[in-house]
């Protein structure tokens, strides 16, 4: 194969060969390449099939804006990538990549009959042919467009990678490391503030590194830009990040990077990690992300070989490869003249400059005719030729508007250059606003709502001079408005090529423009007639334009085809661009994996488990676990081959029959202190305090401002100024949040203060006719006797020798305990109570057994049985409301119209008509079977359960009315049948309380 | 279950560090007796006669005195170091002053575990999940913040020692990420 090297140009390092396989044939590149520059290097330009068309592609670009070019990337098991950039990802020896949208090979691909058909394929094509029949959409026409689209295989392993996250502050956070960036850093850095730099590139220097021709105080720019990142390195205060994208920029200058740490290394150092995302707080942001060139839009603009010509120069200087022995350039920018005049010093033959405009300047006319360069101003481009690489080019003059004859003209390589666009994608995530400039035909940065600062050709301007200026000037400014001092010290610049250009529709053309295969989005395959076509069929705003063509809509997000689908649609429309509007660029700036965002949070990391003091003696014991809020708790405690309903209704009977065991620690637990601490709780809860002696308990009810149940639990009164407020699991955080919200904004005069005690606590509860037998020896400083310590008490005391809030309360029905240790004696004591009770053949039990002992009591589970639409009268506990207090949360909605009218949804109980069938929590509940659907739904079934102690099923509903339809006979409709219940009470175990006395 | 699942065991006071992971030296710091106090901050006199040290009045402040250590993480907060053995003392020294000066003194002693974290890049495996800006922490001052989601009261002892203690249930979460991240730190990318 022949190699398109030159000698003499280029940063690779021609010591160091890497080889690499693309689609499996074996590719020599030289370190500091890209995937795309070695592979052109090779004189390979076909890189890929189009997503719609399946046409041949090849890089269009040198950047991260590229839409051809991508590739697979595979490192290993699990280390499959699609849709990789190719002008991006650095070679390592060993890289494999493939090409991607091809079957059977990328140079004959069966899926290229679509681009026999595009007549058929134009935009809202999925609309207007897969409307009808409807049934078919389902079945057949989604399905089938699924398997159609798509860009690239996505990865079936599991990543293998390590991702991390790191949060970083700065003064300054300049983006961006071309001259504008580099001059901005180096002035803050110079100032002594803390300065952050990052660019996406491999190496720093951005525009510079492909203008080696420049000089810049004297220094060619090559060796300016290593002396100033020299000098960046030395500074303690000025960090250099390069392969690292800013992807996002948030809210008060919080600004994500992404930066790729392993991607470009043969062989990764132990446990690093692939990415890392760092979450930047700047006092100031220096944008300098340059400007993006736009390509010509005109009829085969997308064949392999024709590519931007600053993409050209860049492949020239910065990789030293030519990609093509004979080029012709078509432009309507200076810039191109320039790449023109580079590929010609290297040795290319540029057969032609083809401007659009009719004034060119002088100089570079000259300069081209020095070169032996056919000029050719007023001309237009009207086609391209060749099957997998471009081989011709078809050009006219336009003459008045009118296009003249076409007169074809060879090359290998075809250079176009619309002009540049202002790179403002990280400005528009701010939401500042954006103005028309008319002059440079682009936006521009308007309003700004962040402290960030835009330089260079970000904000229009062009020429290496006066982004260097530029740069230093917002550098400086930046630091001095942190505070520091700093000065623009103004560059001397040599050999500077300024330019200036103009931008366009498509080009003009002298056959049928409809059937013109002119690409304006080259990933999504949108052409400018799809634009024209969208107009004409209704869309006016650029944003229905871009939705109906999914112009813009590709992982580029449009950076090359925003520009040129905004002038068409403006054109089409008959307005000026601004009036049509720009969509709006979205983080992440280029795709990211999922990895970077992800971070450390995979595995046992995803979320934080939190377990108690006693979980790891259930996991020695075979627990089996269900996650409740953050906590894992013990569900149940299988013995042998139990399944869960036999290993619920053993421990059901064992510890109605003797004792049971359970690990309550995770119930949320609040000291509420202070000399008003009962006032306060008589304000918080539906219940009345003022009573409550120290020493005993009562069950409490929270509600909202709206009337509706919040939480419950059993509240202890330690003394006259101190409680031990208990919550629910999933509400501890909920709860002491909303004691503080009222404490600070409603009743700051109130002297009380509300502490979190869930995790100072280790709580387990014993239940059951035998708790106080076991109990009662391991107690000390407090009688136990029933009349000391009667149901609902609360002592300080110790058991075990442990310090202890001992509680005698149910949660089942049985005679019940709940003891509080400090946490890390919680295992201790458990250990303790387990052996003892090995008399009693005590039994541990868990969450499912808990649920059942407590429905069988009527107990409710607040967000199970309750849904936030729960008033305490709905719920059968208007006993629990303190009526004649002059106030509490929520007491004033409880007399709203809606809250006391007839026909709510009220708690009751269920009782199928055959016992042995349990009903689905959740399902729905009628008055008749028979009625038509839709039927009138009555209400829900919230807890439902196997009754070991009753021997049949027992169930808890919200059912419209249901307080008054005791008796009455309910069904409920599942898809295999209807099932009938009874309506009951709540209660549906020894209703006198006989048990909990003993 | 094997790995994370054990965290706890390492939480027994019989074994205090935490396996080498990195260049910095993760260590579970032993038992000490925590209260939280809130109190006016016009009564920060009595409190101070109580505990013995002269509690700070600005956030992020610490005082010490012996074994003793105060540190302001509210307006009307502070968390109370002491001791073990000297809990019982210091609850006795408030109760008698808390019919005067209405206060709450809670015992969180047991709610909290505490970790050291010590080395060159102690900082910098922080920043890992820490979003608050470290350089600006002055050794000898600590704050109330998050790592990873996880409320922490962070301390910075030294410039290069830190002292972070959060709710028990949450310490295996923070651990675990902490020891990912030093083995990060020592593959040095």
């Amino acid at each position: 194969m022949s190699t398109f090297r030159v000698a003499g140009r280029g940063r690779i390092d021609r010591s160091r060969p890497i080889r690499f396989t693309f689609d499996g044939r074996t590719v020599q590149g030289y370190e500091g390449d890209t995937v795309a520059s070695a592979l052109l290097a090779n004189g390979t330009h076909l890189m890929g099939r189009s997503f719609k068309y399946h046409r041949p592609r090849g890089a269009v670009t040198a950047g991260s804006d590229e839409p051809n070019a991508l590739v697979g990337t595979r490192r290993g098991p699990g280390r499959f990538e699609p849709n990789t950039r190719a002008t991006m990802q650095e070679i390592y020896e060993g890289l494999r990549t493939e090409s991607q949208n091809r079957w059977p090979s990328l140079g004959f691909d069966v899926g290229g009959v679509n681009d026999r058909f595009y007549m058929l394929f134009s935009a809202g094509f999925y609309y207007k042919t897969f409307m009808w029949p409807r049934s078919f959409w389902d079945k057949v026409y989604e399905p089938v467009i699924r398997a159609a689209a798509g860009l690239g295989k996505p990865p079936t392993e599991p990543d293998p990678d390590r991702y991390a996250s790191r949060f970083l502050h700065c003064d300054v956070l300049v983006i961006g490391a071309g001259p504008a960036g580099l001059a901005a850093a180096l002035t803050a850095g110079r100032s002594g503030a803390k300065v952050v730099l990052v660019d996406e590139q491999s190496e720093m220097g951005g525009s510079l590194l492909s203008e080696p021709s420049v000089e810049i105080e004297g220094q060619p720019a090559w060796d300016w830009i290593a002396a100033t990142m020299a000098e960046l390195a030395s500074m303690d205060n000025v960090r250099l990040m390069n392969r690292t994208t800013a992807i996002g920029y948030y809210h008060q200058n919080m600004v994500g990077l992404c930066q790729k740490l392993t991607d470009h290394l043969p062989v990764p150092p132990e446990g690093a990690p692939r990415e890392r995302m760092w979450k930047v707080r700047a006092g100031e942001v220096v944008l300098a992300q340059g400007a993006l060139e736009r390509p010509l839009v005109f009829d085969g603009n997308d064949r392999p070989g024709v590519m931007l010509a600053g993409a050209a120069q860049t492949y020239l200087n910065r990789f030293g490869v030519l990609v093509g022995r004979r080029a012709v350039v078509v432009t309507s920018h200076d810039s191109a003249w320039y790449a023109a005049f580079d590929l010609a010093d290297a040795g290319c033959k540029v057969a032609a400059i083809v401007d659009t405009r009719a004034e060119v300047m002088s100089a570079l006319r000259e300069q081209a005719r020095v070169r032996g360069i056919e000029v050719l101003p007023s001309h237009t481009v009207t086609g391209t030729a060749g099957r997998l690489r471009v081989k011709s080019v078809r050009v006219n003059p336009v003459v008045n508007g009118k296009v003249g004859a076409a007169r074809s003209l060879d090359c290998e390589a075809l250079l176009m250059s619309g002009g540049w666009t202002p790179s403002l994608h990280l400005f528009s995530h701010t939401k500042g606003s954006l103005h028309w400039d008319e002059e440079a035909e682009a936006f521009l940065p308007g309003r700004k709502t962040e402290a960030c600062r835009i330089a260079g050709a970000g904000r229009g301007l062009w020429g290496i001079g006066k982004a260097l200026e530029d740069g230093a000037k917002a550098g400086a400014a930046a630091a001095r408005a942190l505070g520091h001092e700093a000065e623009a010290k103004s560059l001397a610049v040599a050999n500077d090529r300024e330019g200036r250009g103009v931008t366009h529709k498509e080009l003009p053309t002298d056959r049928d423009p409809g059937r013109a295969r002119a690409f304006i989005d080259f990933q999504n395959d949108v052409t400018a007639k799809d634009i024209r076509l969208a107009v004409r069929e209704g869309m006016r705003s650029i944003e229905h334009v871009k939705r109906y063509t999914t112009n813009g809509m590709a992982t580029d997000q449009g950076k090359m085809s925003n520009m040129n689908g905004l002038a068409i649609a403006a054109d089409a429309v008959g307005k000026a661009p601004p009036q049509v509007g720009l969509t709006t660029f979205r983080p992440p700036y280029t795709p990211t994996t999922f990895g970077a965002f992800a971070g450390y949070h995979r595995g046992s990391h995803f979320e934080v488990t939190r377990k108690t003091p006693i979980d790891s003696w259930a996991e020695e014991h075979g627990a089996v676990y269900e996650p409740v809020s953050l906590w894992r708790r013990a569900r149940y405690f299988p013995r042998g081959n139990e399944d869960m309903r036999a290993a619920v209704a053993r421990e059901c009977r064992m510890t109605r029959a003797s004792v049971g065991i359970f690990d309550a620690s995770t119930l949320g637990k609040i000291e509420v202190a202070g000399p008003d601490a009962v006032e306060f709780m008589n304000r918080m809860y539906t219940n009345p305090w003022t009573k409550l002696a120290a020493g005993r308990c009562r069950y409490g009810l929270l509600l909202g401002e709206d009337g509706y149940i919040r939480d419950d639990g059993v509240i202890g009164r330690l003394s006259n100024d101190r409680f031990h407020v208990t919550t629910t699991t999933g509400g501890a955080a909920r709860v002491l949040g909303m004691m503080e919200d009222y404490l600070q904004t409603e009743w700051p005069d109130l002297r009380v203060w509300v502490t979190s005690t869930t995790e100072q606590w280790a709580t387990i509860a014993l239940n059951g006719p035998n708790a106080r037998n076991l109990l009662a020896p391991f107690v000390e400083g407090q009688d136990m006797s029933d009349e000391a310590f009667p149901h609902m008490s609360v002592a300080e005391c110790t058991v075990a020798g442990f310090p202890a809030r001992l509680f005698r309360m149910s949660f089942t029905g049985e005679l019940g305990f709940e003891i509080n240790v400090p946490a890390r004696h919680g295992r201790a004591l458990w250990e303790k109570l387990w052996e003892a009770g090995q008399e009693y053949d005590i039994c541990p039990y868990g969450t499912e057994t808990m649920h059942v002992l407590r429905a069988e009591k009527g107990y409710i589970i607040v967000g199970q049985d309750t849904d936030g639409t729960v008033t305490p009268d709905d719920a059968g506990f208007g006993w629990a409301v303190g009526r004649k207090k002059p106030d509490f949360v929520g007491k004033r909605s409880l007399t709203r119209p809606d809250i006391v009218a007839p026909g709510r949804k009220q708690l009751v109980g269920l009782l199928t008509d055959e016992p042995d069938v349990v009903l689905e929590e959740g399902a729905q509940i009628v008055a008749d079977p028979d009625q038509p659907k839709p039927m009138t739904m009555l209400g829900h079934v919230t807890s439902s359960y196997w009754s070991e102690t009753l021997g049949r099923s027992i169930a808890l509903a919200l059912v419209a009315g249901g307080h008054g339809r005791e008796g009455e006979t309910l069904h409920v409709p599942m898809p295999d049948r209807t099932i009938t219940a009874k309506v009951t009470g709540t209660v549906f175990f020894d209703p006198e309380n006989t048990r909990i006395k003993l | 279950m094997e790995g994370r699942m054990d965290a706890y065991a390492r939480f027994r006071p019989e074994s205090s560090t935490v396996p080498a992971s990195g260049p910095v030296a993760i260590r579970i710091l032993p038992e000490v007796a925590r209260f939280s106090l809130r109190i006016a901050p016009a009564d920060l006199g009595v409190a101070s006669e109580a505990f013995g040290v002269a509690l700070p009045g600005r956030i992020g402040e610490i005082a010490a005195f012996g074994s003793r250590r105060a540190l302001c993480l509210g307006p009307d907060e502070w968390l109370l170091h002491a001791e073990e053995e000297e809990a019982h003392v210091i609850e006795a020294a408030f109760a008698e002053r808390y019919a005067a000066t209405p206060h709450s003194l809670v015992a969180i002693g047991d709610r909290e575990i505490g970790i050291s974290l010590e080395g060159e890049e102690a900082a910098t495996l922080l920043s890992t999940g820490c979003p608050i800006d470290l350089e600006r922490l002055a050794p000898g001052t600590g704050k109330r913040t998050i790592f990873d989601s996880v409320s922490v009261v962070l301390i910075r002892e030294e410039k290069d020692r830190f002292t972070l203690e959060a709710w028990r249930s949450f310490m295996p979460h923070v651990l675990g990420l902490l020891e990912t991240a030093n083995r990060e730190l020592a593959a040095g990318l």
